[in-house]
């Protein structure tokens, strides 16, 4: 099959970037859809022109390392999924296809579709963990967690942080992937004492960050490849307001 | 600490709680708008009597209301200014990503459809409330009372086409915007439940609806039948 | 069994005496270093996986300083998170008899003999404390509706010790290290620097005292000074070109350390796993792996006709041939990674494998599904089925899957002591990246357990030792150590820019990892890895002579990174293969077809190759110098293995 595909090239941060058009043929229905950009690369680099650089590593959709924008959806046409976990057969023979990077002041573009997705480090410095140093945890069983509870927190927790939520965002808003650890966080026993403290570090620290505000639109819990929800989202509100009422009425 | 919430959470919180205050504003304003299809003037001009009657405490719920509406615009405006600045390059195609997705035509229209009540109320509230009283005439006498004849001043008034037009055209607005704006309140105080958020996100479509459906028939079930009044 | 003397080069400081009490009583022995002057030490860790991330918190909250490096634009997707099945503690939860030390021996066995005794027992040892600190750090593991932890028994594990988090507890177990570093972060203890890949190793008076990275944003190489280096940065897996390991899984950092002095262990250990996605297509960039744990419900099972190319559901019951449980009915379908992968070859060859390729067996749930209903299957392996749905377009819940080996892990790396440090003084390896504690073979779940046993328990004890002791001057990132090394590494870089052949660096990399996997695969034998040996240097010479690589050193490019590791791979793909063609004898992963029983099983040689072959440099296009570490084993008899 062929591919009809216009990419944002972008030679460094500074530069001002702008779309490329490539033919691809003779491909595979059973090929991923990065493998094609492999492909891609293998001719631009024989041609003596600069491959399209992209991020991708692990290639089977845990690490959260790939994501760019096709078509105007991130992670592409299929629900639930990676940009390395799309074949071929999820498109047709001679589709056009448009990719552009993650689009947000927060994550600058680097080169390409590679950009910078550092603010999520920082949010996650600020609070997205339990203080407990190596050595002084009681056994495991000692804490017990009721399956639904783990489970609950496991949903939360899945996050791969690939950043997908801001691109979808139509205010580039980072509240899923903040409310997601908080909210894995926050469900569990472990996370009770550094609860209050967390929600509050973790919402300063996305908001320095200049992502957007959440407007509730949901498209982030649409892209995610995890399908984490927007419950999160209304748990980390309550977490946080919770925290000012109490703030407010110690005054 | 500023009175200003710095805070997305917070803006948002502000936004939904002003919201709530907003949409029970227009269930009772309807409530009491549908006093004109009864067929008996005098009932309408009785709810507005008493409710002039109220004195500082309707003052009082006026300065509320409009502070609420202000504020509204205020964190509107904020949540979308931060918008341009957390996303200045914008996608060259753009793309919905369907399934879980509540992005609709009326979530992404929320400040436009927003600025349009903006520019609405104000107009509404000079012409109707701060409109022609009883020293130009329009008096009425209830129960042995002189009180103001704001009936017709509203079947006069939606004797204007262009009057019902605008009218209908700007209730449509707002049924998109209360789409979102109803379950997108409730989700941004924080409330959310496995089986009740569907049923909140469904149940603002028909609220919307019905909002937008029994503000609009009033201007026009007036204009059609207002001569025989 | 003739006694060998361990070469001087390799000094184990294993401790003797009762099995028990060695690491306790190793830790009594260990220098401490004043808290208030572990500040003034800098520890530079390389690689943030399991073992890196947990090593560098840890090390932090002790008090040093330390930095970190990594090559993805942020440390928690290190490959560690693709671990699907799960971690081993031996907790004995389950009350099935249990204990730290069947956990040693199940490993030491399960590694065919070629580990050290008193590294896997603390290993053992160590898995328990794991746990507790994972799940204190609010990893979310699979609980009982009483709200204690859920087990599931493992492939190669008579007793149910793995703990999990549904089919990603890599990637749980990562992310509470990754949280625990974070912390550290934000405490001003740890720096982190992404996208930075170590190209060489800073020897000063022959002690590991920086790196030289290049950012791999602005191509600029960067100098690190510290006064000792920890690397954790995985395995080499990715030689074989298609693998189940990341797409940038490199060995780069070790090889470079491997030149500088650095003795490399067991190269020639690589293991296969039995339950991967088979390859369709010539363009397939990577092998996904599915969770063996897989093969607890799964039953495995060819045509017993060659060439059977009927579906699989029109092949009648006695017409099918179960050869797992038929050949190892102890284990059956469970038998550990290397005989499951072996005997899956062993079909293929027969012609009795299944798939367009004919490179597949089934695994095959229909009787699962039928005793214990669609359910369950749902509940267990909900995930890994939808996984190979969305890789296949085949529907697991009524066809059966198709599997094949493919590389997943190398228990070789470089050679360690006790301590973990290797041969060069200051240079730590921790994880996959040493060779220590798997021997010939890995069992499954004990992956994770040592990447974490390495960074969380032993390396904070165990790097105070050698500080406390160690001379270490001071030094500059611009004096001369320093500048000649970034100045070789430049080079290097320049070198492989300007040789602009017409090879793209793919088609090097696919053939140099066909040659391996035909000759340095699931079987070897004398004559196929000296011709290995002739072709990867071939194909070596044609590499420095006629690779493409497009574009220049000071900008972000993903092709001048991935040539250098090409060209790593290609001289450790002949040292993999060297050290298969020296180890005359069949264990663990490491199967020599001249040396197997009249069945066909792996035929050990205690006598010649109870040791651990590590290799030294000896420069370029020079043999390298093998020496040899005698493998005593005090507690567990060294016995056939046997899973029948």
């Amino acid at each position: 099959m062929t591919l009809h595909l216009r990419i944002w090239r972008q030679a460094h941060a500074q530069a001002s970037g702008r779309f490329v058009s490539y033919t691809v043929k003779d491909l595979s229905p059973d090929m991923s859809f990065l493998e094609m950009l492999d492909v891609l690369n293998e001719e631009l680099t024989k041609k003596g022109e600069a491959p399209v650089e992209f991020d991708s590593d692990c290639r089977e959709g845990i690490c959260g390392t790939c994501g760019f924008v096709i078509d105007g959806v991130a992670h592409g046409p299929r629900r639930g999924r990676t940009v390395c976990q799309l074949y071929l057969r999820d498109f047709r023979d001679g589709q056009s296809v448009t990719l552009e990077p993650f689009r947000a002041k927060a994550f600058p573009v680097i080169q390409d579709l590679v950009v910078d997705r550092s603010a999520f480090e920082r949010i996650i410095a600020a609070g997205g963990y339990i203080s407990v140093d190596t050595g002084s945890a009681p056994d495991a069983n000692s804490i017990l967690i009721p399956k639904e509870v783990a489970e609950g927190a496991f949903d939360a927790a899945a996050c791969i942080g690939c950043g997908a939520c801001v691109a979808a965002c139509p205010n580039a808003s980072a509240s899923l992937f903040v409310s997601a650890k908080i909210a894995h966080l926050a469900l569990l026993p472990q996370g009770q004492p550094e609860r209050h403290r967390r929600v509050l570090k973790m919402v300063a620290q996305m908001d320095r960050e200049n992502f957007g505000n959440c407007s509730n639109h949901g498209e982030c819990e649409a892209v995610c490849p995890k399908n984490i929800s927007i419950k999160q989202i209304a748990l980390m509100r309550r977490e946080y307001l919770t925290e000012i009422w109490k703030n407010f009425r110690a005054l | 600490m500023t009175f200003w919430p710095r805070s997305s959470v917070a803006k948002k919180f502000l936004n939904g709680l002003t919201g709530l205050g907003l949409v029970l504003f227009i269930i009772i304003h309807l409530a009491g708008n549908l006093l004109l299809l009864t067929g008996n003037p005098d009932d309408l001009n009785r709810y507005a009597h008493k409710l002039e009657s109220l004195g500082p405490l309707l003052l009082f719920a006026q300065i509320g209301l409009a502070l609420f509406f202000i504020l509204h615009i205020l964190s509107a405006l904020t949540v979308y200014f931060d918008r341009l600045r957390a996303r200045p390059a914008r996608y060259a195609v753009s793309g919905d990503a369907g399934g879980a997705s509540r992005k609709t035509i009326s979530s992404e229209t929320m400040l436009y459809t927003g600025l349009v009540l903006l520019v609405f109320v104000p107009w509404h509230v000079i012409s109707l409330k701060f409109g022609p009283g009883m020293a130009q005439g329009y008096v009425t006498e209830l129960d042995g009372v002189a009180v103001r004849d704001l009936y017709r001043l509203v079947v006069e008034y939606f004797q204007n086409p262009v009057h019902v037009i605008l009218y209908v055209a700007v209730m449509l607005f707002l049924g998109f915007h209360l789409r979102h704006g109803f379950w997108s309140m409730i989700q941004s105080l924080g409330a959310y439940h496995p089986r009740l958020t569907p049923l909140w996100y469904t149940g603002g479509l028909l609220f919307a609806a019905a909002m937008a459906v029994g503000y609009l028939v009033i201007p026009i079930w007036i204009y059609m039948n207002g001569a025989k009044i | 069994m003739t006694t060998l003397a361990a070469s001087p080069k390799l000094i184990s400081k294993a401790p003797s005496g009762p099995i028990e009490s060695r690491w306790t009583r190793h830790v009594d022995a260990l220098k401490l270093i004043n808290p208030t002057n572990k500040r003034k030490f800098t520890i530079l860790v390389v690689g943030t996986g399991l073992a890196g991330a947990s090593a560098a918190a840890s090390l932090a909250e002790l008090g040093y300083h330390v930095k970190t490096f990594c090559l993805q634009d942020s440390p928690r997707r290190a490959h560690s998170i693709a671990a699907q099945g799960g971690i081993n503690a031996a907790k004995n939860y389950r009350n099935d008899g249990d204990s730290v030390w069947r956990l040693f021996y199940d490993t030491i066995k399960g590694g065919d003999f070629r580990a050290r005794e008193a590294n896997v027992y603390r290993l053992a040892e160590l898995s328990v404390h794991i746990i507790d600190q994972c799940v204190a750090q609010g990893v979310p593991f699979a609980r009982e509706y009483g709200g204690l932890l859920d087990n599931r028994s493992f492939g190669g594990a008579q007793v149910s010790r793995t703990f999990y988090a549904r089919g990603q507890t890599g990637q749980q177990l990562l992310l509470g290290a990754y949280s625990a570093m974070m912390r550290q972060v934000e405490a001003g203890r740890v720096e982190l620097y992404p996208r930075r890949e170590m190209l060489d190793l800073v020897l000063i008076h022959n002690q590991a005292r920086g790196i030289i990275c290049r950012n791999l944003v602005t191509g600029q190489l960067e100098a690190y000074v510290g006064d000792a280096v920890v690397l954790c940065t995985g395995g080499y897996g990715n030689a074989y070109f298609l693998a189940t390991y990341a797409k940038n899984s490199n060995a780069t950092a070790i090889w470079r350390c491997y030149k500088r002095g650095a003795l490399f262990a067991d190269p020639c250990f690589t293991q296969i796993h039995p339950t991967c996605i088979p390859v369709t297509g010539d363009y397939q960039s990577k092998l996904t792996l599915m969770s063996e744990s897989l093969r607890n419900d799964g039953r495995v099972w060819v045509p017993k006709k060659k060439g059977d190319t009927r579906p699989p559901n029109e092949i009648p019951e006695d017409e099918r041939d179960y050869y797992l449980e038929r050949k190892y009915p102890g284990y059956g379908n469970l038998a550990p990674r290397d005989i499951s992968s072996r005997a899956a070859k062993a079909v293929c060859d027969e012609r009795r494998g299944v798939g367009a390729s004919g490179k597949a067996v089934y695994l095959d749930f229909s009787d699962t599904i039928r005793e214990k209903g669609l359910d369950y299957i749902k509940e267990q392996y909900g995930n890994l089925f939808e996984m190979y749905q969305h890789i296949t377009a085949e529907d697991p819940y009524r066809v059966p899957m198709r599997i094949y080996p493919a590389v997943h892990y190398t228990m070789g790396g470089l050679w360690v002591d006790y301590n973990l440090m290797s041969t060069i003084p200051g240079l730590f390896v921790l994880g996959e990246a040493n060779f220590s504690d798997h021997g010939a073979n890995r069992l499954g779940a004990s992956a994770l357990m040592q990447g974490l046993a390495d960074g969380y328990f032993i390396i904070p004890y165990t790097i105070g030792d050698y500080l406390a002791d160690a001379s270490l001057p001071k030094v500059k990132p611009d004096q001369r150590e320093f500048r000649e090394t970034q100045a070789e590494v430049e080079a290097k870089l320049k070198r492989l820019l300007a040789i602009q052949g017409d090879k793209t660096l793919l088609e090097f990399h696919r053939e140099l990892g066909l040659l391996l996997w035909d000759y340095v695969g699931m079987a070897r034998n004398a004559q196929g890895l000296q011709q290995a040996i002739e072709k990867i240097r071939h194909l070596r010479q044609e590499f420095w002579q006629n690779v493409k690589i497009p574009g220049s050193n000071d900008m972000l490019n993903k092709s001048l990174e991935m040539a250098g590791r090409v060209a790593d791979f290609l001289e450790l793909g002949e040292l993999m293969a060297l050290d298969a063609l020296q180890r005359e004898e069949s264990c663990g992963a490491h199967f020599r077809e001249e040396y197997q029983t009249p069945d066909g099983e792996a035929l050990r040689n205690d006598e010649r190759f109870s040791h651990v072959a590590a290799w030294e440099y000896a420069g370029e296009d020079q043999p390298p110098e093998l020496h040899k570490e005698p493998l005593v084993f005090e507690f567990v008899k060294p016995t056939v293995r046997s899973y029948k």
